[in-house]
């Protein structure tokens, strides 16, 4: 019969608990089998304009390099391998294998049908009312290696 | 991409999406079912193992989400036992100070844990007095390892 006792401060550990997209995931499917597919992109849309409302201020105010900065974190935390190339008008990320899907696939999780538009849509509404505007390029599936492509609206 | 950084607001915000959509019966509907859905490590975890189980489970899951928690595992006494001081979501909900945290967020741990674990013989209880400070406590009796 074993007893025991563990304490943790929140600096003991860095926070990245990635079995999380697994939960988004289920959620996204969640959303598409009762609500339908716009109900996941007007979810996403809402979360997004809530939650990156400081990274679309950024944007409006530093341009894409904001955007850049963004995304180099999030993808450096993740351990996923991104190319991406920055000019004034355009910002350019190539995904090699998204690190949600990867990390999904790797542990049994089922991936929705709609998480790509965690990305699409999301990017999409962090640059909503700014002069730039977002499109996804390309996109698989199997890995969610993807091509993001932000630019200003002519 | 979000990033799992980022999944507690998401979160938060597609519990306020359901509760606008259906009320907070939706957001009951969902809770059950990511319960089902996607706690089936938990309920591996304590079929196989007993009341050790949480200690697996939630061993791995405090400290990737870098919690701030005394945890405890007493096998004859058939108990185990977690004293959140910071919890790690709520925190994060409550730092983020240009969005609302959905009113009813860490209700989301009675519902999810509570439908894993009572089946499987455990009682699960949940002090949420203090929760809008990120604290609040979990004691899980066992009436089979005892």
């Amino acid at each position: 019969m074993t007893k025991k006792t563990i304490s943790r401060k929140a600096g003991d550990n860095k926070y990245l608990h990635k079995d999380f997209h697994g939960a988004l995931s289920v959620g996204i499917d969640y959303v598409h089998r009762n609500y339908g597919e716009d109900a996941v992109r007007e979810y996403l849309r809402q979360f997004a304009a809530a939650f990156y409302a400081p990274l679309t201020d950024a944007l409006r105010q530093r341009g894409l390099v904001a955007l850049k900065e963004h995304f180099d974190k999030v993808y450096a935390d993740e351990d996923g391998r991104t190319r991406m190339m920055l000019s004034d008008d355009e910002l350019r990320i190539e995904v090699e294998a998204c690190p949600a899907v990867m990390h999904m696939r790797e542990n049994g999780y089922t991936v929705a049908k709609l998480f790509h538009e965690t990305t699409r849509t999301v990017n999409e509404a962090i640059c909503a009312a700014t002069p730039y505007a977002a499109e996804l390029l390309d996109y698989d599936e199997a890995t969610g290696r993807n091509v993001q492509r932000f630019y200003r609206r002519t | 991409m979000i990033s799992c950084t980022e999944f507690i607001p998401a979160y938060s915000e597609l519990f306020k999406f359901l509760e606008f959509r259906g009320g907070r019966e939706a957001v009951e509907d969902f809770w059950n079912y990511l319960s089902d859905e996607f706690l089936g490590n938990l309920r591996t975890e304590v079929e196989q193992h007993g009341l050790r189980g949480c200690w697996l489970y939630w061993n791995h899951t405090l400290n990737e989400e870098a919690a701030d928690f005394t945890m405890e595992l007493d096998e004859a006494a058939g108990r185990f036992k977690i004293v959140m001081h910071h919890c790690p979501s709520m925190g994060r909900l409550l730092e983020n100070k240009h969005i609302e945290p959905y009113h009813d967020y860490c209700r989301h741990c009675d519902v999810l844990y509570r439908r894993v674990l009572k089946p499987l013989g455990y009682e699960f209880k949940i002090d949420l007095s203090d929760c809008r400070n990120a604290r609040c406590a979990v004691i899980i009796n066992s009436y089979t390892d005892r």
